[in-house]
């Protein structure tokens, strides 16, 4: 009986659960941000953190499963939109575009070495030289 | 331009040095180049098309450095071979310094000074790299690359600000600054190479207003640009008729503006814009229009994604050179006058068909992403009219009404 207790708790805090989390770096001070804010960072229209520091985004290439399920489920866009977003920003000179990394450990390694880095990881990768910060539901 | 060019190396020198080391950061380079065939069953777009023309090659590279948290600079330099348009010479399509002033959580305002795409339309600015069109084309009946270089970038000061609210964006931008019109724009709109010149050399304005809800699931936007371009003529051209045209200086008032809408789904995607256009003329004679005239162009485009990397598209698009003149029955009968008028003086001139008043283009079309930065896209239109043609790649009194086009492309971005 408890385990069918625990499975439908499982279920029921399923559809609310993430896979993917937002990471930063570790000295970060702003640790919960709304899902509009989130979205303007990935945008690269916000650039600073609210003690005025530079805000440096990583994110993994655009046909990247992990980056597409952050986009959908996180962000709420989809992968074509942020990547009309840059390319207005980066072609028309109004903006910048994020680092593309690799893969999950070099994102995992940026995040962790650099100041005001934010990106996204798989819940199960999260290690403890970067920092999960709350999640917009 | 010269002036801008200096200062943006002034503020380069003064703030480079206040600068970290890490440039790596905040240098970022990116660039574009893409390759098209075109073919057209009767008439010229982008070189002799009707035989199958690849005279379309655009390539660019820019770059942005970011000097302080509120300082930026961003340059790119275009070379673009289109048909009789243009033939690949470099140019600086845009040199901006950008300077941050209010950044916060809610939003941010700043000013771009230099040389600044401008905000028409939903794609205006970043019209010449082929990754971010809705096809090999833009819809040719707002986006006319006839007269691509009169709305492209202007020399001036562009004001933004952008305000992110609970469940979307609004973003808007206004300035001034002066256009920089070319032979085509010359073309476009006084038929032919005078021996004078069209020049930019009054302040245009421009301005945007765009509201993203829901993280751009839909998008609105108004934008639009009031400029006076000067025509000087030149001594041949005011020789008085019947030896010459008899045309004196003036100048041309036109103001575009573009209302845009635009859902984006997972699978599918709904664009429509719809652009006014009042054109007049000032002094300049009596062959062009002192009255002014108000033009409308509008498309409907549907896009289906497949998959990510596979998609298409059907648009249809419409231009009427004057609403109150639909398909350009009047001024066909006023061309046929003309020509008989003319021909008493031993003139020989073909009257204008009441088609090259309008252009009313189906076109569809896909595209395969073969890699992030890689896309090879076809595209067929089929097409009446030839309002969307230059004369100066088309005798347009000559031209064809009914004339379809088949387009390939391939693009690479980095």
């Amino acid at each position: 009986m408890n385990k069918y207790c625990l499975l439908i708790f499982c279920l029921l805090l399923a559809p609310i659960s993430h896979a993917q989390v937002l990471i930063v770096n570790p000295d970060n001070i702003d640790t919960d941000l709304s899902l509009n804010t989130v979205r303007s960072i990935f945008a690269m229209r916000t650039h600073q953190w609210s003690d005025g520091s530079p805000i440096h985004v990583f994110v993994l290439e655009d046909n990247d499963n992990l980056h597409s399920d952050f986009c959908k489920e996180i962000l709420k866009v989809f992968p074509y939109q942020l990547r009309r977003l840059w390319d207005k920003q980066i072609f028309s000179g109004t903006g910048v575009a994020p680092t593309t990394v690799k893969s999950i450990e070099e994102m995992r390694e940026r995040v962790a070495n650099t100041k005001g880095a934010i990106g996204y990881i798989r819940k199960e990768q999260l290690t403890d030289t970067i920092k999960q910060i709350g999640m917009p539901l | 331009m010269k002036r801008v060019i200096a200062l943006l190396l002034f503020c380069s020198i003064t703030t480079v040095s206040f600068a970290d080391n890490d440039w790596s950061d905040k240098l970022q380079i990116h660039g574009f180049a893409s390759q098209a065939f075109v073919y057209t069953t009767d008439n010229n777009f982008y070189g002799k098309s009707d035989s199958g023309s690849v005279a379309f090659t655009e390539l660019g590279i820019n770059g942005s450095f970011q000097l302080s948290p509120r300082l930026r600079l961003a340059g790119q330099v275009l070379s673009r071979h289109a048909g009789a348009f243009d033939h690949g010479s470099p140019r600086i399509d845009y040199a901006l310094i950008d300077t941050n002033l209010i950044s916060t959580s809610k939003g941010r305002v700043g000013v771009y000074l230099g040389r600044i795409k401008n905000p028409i339309g939903l794609y205006n600015e970043t019209r010449d790299v082929a990754h971010t069109r809705q096809g090999i084309l833009n819809a040719q009946t707002i986006y006319f690359d006839k007269v691509r270089e009169l709305v492209m970038s202007s020399d001036g000061i562009h004001l933004y600000g952008e305000y992110f609210l609970p469940n979307g964006s609004l973003l808007i931008q206004t300035g001034m600054g002066y256009p920089l019109p070319n032979k085509n724009v010359e073309y476009a709109y006084m038929g032919k190479d005078w021996a004078g010149n069209i020049s930019g050399d009054e302040l245009g304005i421009f301005g945007r207003l765009i509201y993203e809800h829901d993280g751009g699931r839909w998008i609105y936007s108004l934008t639009g640009t009031r400029m006076t371009l000067d025509f000087n003529h030149g001594v041949k051209d005011a020789i008085p008729f019947p030896a010459g045209a008899g045309l004196s200086s003036g100048d041309i008032d036109i103001d575009y503006t573009v209302l845009s809408a635009q859902y984006n789904g997972e699978k599918w995607q709904f664009t429509t814009e719809v652009a006014f256009e009042h054109t007049s003329y000032n002094d300049i004679g009596a062959a062009f229009d002192s009255s002014g005239f108000d033009s409308l162009g509008y498309y409907g485009q549907l896009d289906y994604k497949f998959t990510p990397q596979w998609q298409a598209f059907i648009r249809y698009e419409e231009f009427q050179l004057n609403i109150d003149d639909w398909n350009g029955k009047k001024a066909a009968k006023k061309n046929i006058a003309t020509s008989q008028f003319l021909a008493d003086f031993g003139i020989q001139q073909t009257p204008s068909p009441a088609y090259a008043n309008y252009a009313k283009i189906w076109a569809i079309g896909g595209h395969w992403d073969i890699q992030n930065d890689l896309k090879f896209r076809a595209e067929y239109q089929i097409a009446e009219g030839l309002a969307t043609l230059s004369p100066r790649e088309n005798d347009l009194n000559l031209g064809d009404k009914y004339w379809n086009m088949f387009a390939i492309s391939l693009s690479y971005r980095f």
